[in-house]
């Protein structure tokens, strides 16, 4: 299988709960295209013994906050955005039928 | 008018706000650069409250629509949110609100920020106000043409490449993305969350350096806001630059036109005419070529994990309706462009354990590479300058977000500064074809005072302040 197979990437974006049509997979292959020149560049580059950098400044946080109630979201503002919501929970479709 | 020069009644400054909203509503059909309209009358009477030398008083701003705003739409220009109505506010709107700002509008964007045109929308593209054919930029183009045509003299954006340093370079305004942890980021929907700053548009320097003064501070509710003081930065801005060191990208002169590369040695003579010591420096050409694809896997890796979140379930919009699968499943598909949901494919791909290796690992290691470099220089000099674009705004037909390697270096080196968190802006001064194109400064981190003075000299000089291109 190609790694960039229409039914892998279709894979992918099941996994990420959602859909993609076909011409939409097309889509992603002809950019996976144009990615691999771009991977190219990366690969060229020499990182034998380098770390990775996640965030742009290292210093670790040495203390830890106090464990007091602080900045709590009501559950009224909780369930405003959601659709369904009775009581004090978010409702969703039965999963035992 | 640039806003430290607004002290005015309480009267004049009602009448200011409501007229900046009455504007921004008159060139709506021109520019499309609005998502939500506000209403100022609360806000006007909440301003009874403030001191009349509060920094903002009575200033109209808008805030690029990723910033939430408590019982007001918040979209990010995406379906999914298209009926999201949050419940808090961000840090900086508290802010900006006891600075005594009002807010008249929230502003479009690229969709979740993830796009340098505006294009992708939901409310469709944000036009240039300096030619109706062509883009605003992105991903902050909204507030970006909002400054540009005179509605407001300051709104607020969002960076995670340069998507407020290249739409100020298109609007011939000036763009700030400070350094990584200076403005909170509590309350601003995220992209990717080690490249994001809170970044933000004015037409002056002074006015620049006023607005960080005001937006700057420690937030415990993100942990990666620094504790460090806030400065004075309007008062340390003079322009008073004898011997500071500016080092101008070899590499991205070598592409530029005659044109530009002319305007760039002029503005480089009359810094040296001050005093400044400038010099061209070439960078790691293999590194400089590397940014975008570093950019371009970091960023989607993390924006997938990120926008795990809209969901349709807890907030958003939702569709579907025989499960829970069901109805991710199909909110997710119909709440993002095809352009977004590409883009966490890719994301996903980078992620998953067999890529991990060769795509997000080998581009966090170049990152650490690139910021080496960029601190090598930065050792030596006390900025990094390069035209921020090598041209002006694209025409509307003639771009888009697809991934390209036209212009590899010179259109996609500013993330360095997103790379490394170190200041960076872009400040007017140059036009290409008779399009505007700013300059980018990069300074060390929390440098911002010296950021901003080396900017003032070069407003001082080439005279471009408070310019505004009105459309009306």
């Amino acid at each position: 299988m190609n790694k960039y197979d229409k039914e892998f990437l279709r894979k992918l974006a099941n996994q990420l709960m959602f859909d993609m049509t076909d011409e939409e997979l097309e889509n992603v292959q002809a950019e996976f295209v144009v990615l691999e020149k771009q991977l190219e560049l990366l690969e060229a580059i020499n990182t034998d013994g380098v770390e990775e950098m996640i965030y742009p400044f290292e210093a670790p946080t040495s203390f830890m906050r106090e464990d007091e109630v602080d900045n709590v979201l009501s559950v009224e503002d909780a369930l405003k955005n959601a659709k369904t919501a009775r009581q004090d929970f978010i409702v969703l479709p039965r999963v035992v039928k | 008018m640039d806003m430290h020069m607004m002290k005015m009644s309480r009267v004049a400054t009602e009448m200011h706000a409501r007229e900046a909203l009455e504007k921004a509503k008159a060139v709506q059909p021109k520019l499309n650069a609005m998502v939500t309209f506000c209403e100022v009358d609360e806000q006007l009477e909440n301003l009874k409250n403030i001191d009349t030398n509060a920094k903002l008083y009575g200033m109209p701003i808008v805030l690029k629509d990723n910033i939430n705003t408590k019982g007001i739409l918040t979209t990010a220009s995406s379906n999914i949110l298209g009926n999201y109505i949050p419940v808090y506010n961000a840090h900086i709107v508290d802010k900006l609100q006891a600075a005594g700002a009002i807010v008249i509008g929230k502003t479009s964007m690229d969709e979740l920020g993830m796009g340098g045109t505006n294009l992708s929308a939901a409310t469709g593209p944000v036009y240039n106000p300096y030619d109706l054919n062509r883009i605003s930029g992105g991903s902050s183009g909204g507030s970006a043409v909002m400054v540009s045509s005179g509605v407001v003299p300051f709104a607020l954006g969002t960076d995670t490449g340069d998507s407020v340093r290249k739409p100020a370079s298109y609007n011939n305004i000036i763009g700030v993305k400070p350094t990584y942890g200076r403005i909170s980021r509590y309350g601003v929907i995220p992209y990717a969350s080690s490249l994001d700053h809170v970044g933000y548009f004015t037409r002056s320097v002074r006015d620049a350096a006023l607005a960080l003064e005001v937006l700057a501070g420690r937030d415990d509710r993100d942990m990666t806001s620094s504790y460090l003081p806030v400065e004075e930065y309007t008062a340390k801005a003079t322009g008073e630059v004898s011997g500071v060191k500016v080092a101008v990208i070899k590499n991205i002169m070598d592409m530029a036109s005659d044109e530009l590369k002319t305007q760039t040695n002029t503005l480089m003579e009359q810094l040296r005419a001050k005093g400044a010591v400038v010099e061209e420096v070439t960078m790691n050409e293999d590194l400089l070529k590397a940014c975008l694809a570093v950019y371009f896997v970091i960023s989607n890796c993390e924006a997938t994990a990120n926008h795990s979140n809209l969901d349709g379930i807890r907030f958003g919009v939702q569709y579907g309706e025989n499960s829970y699968e069901d109805i991710m499943t199909k909110s997710r598909t119909a709440g993002f462009s095809t352009l977004i949901r590409k883009r966490f494919v890719i994301g996903s791909f980078g992620l998953a354990d067999e890529n991990q290796e060769r795509l997000l690992r080998k581009a966090q290691k170049v990152r650490r590479l690139i910021v080496e470099e960029m601190h090598r220089v930065l050792g030596e000099f006390d900025a990094i300058v390069a035209p921020a674009s090598l041209h002006g705004a694209p025409l509307l037909d003639a771009t888009s977000d697809q991934l390209s390697l036209e212009y590899l270096i010179a259109e996609n080196y500013m993330c360095m500064a997103n790379f490394s968190g170190d200041p960076s802006m872009t400040i007017p001064y140059a036009t290409v074809e008779g399009l505007p194109v700013g300059l980018n400064i990069t300074c060390s981190a929390f440098n911002e005072a010296g950021m901003f003075n080396l900017a003032k000299a070069i407003e001082d000089v080439t005279g471009l302040c408070d310019v505004v291109k009105e459309v009306l």
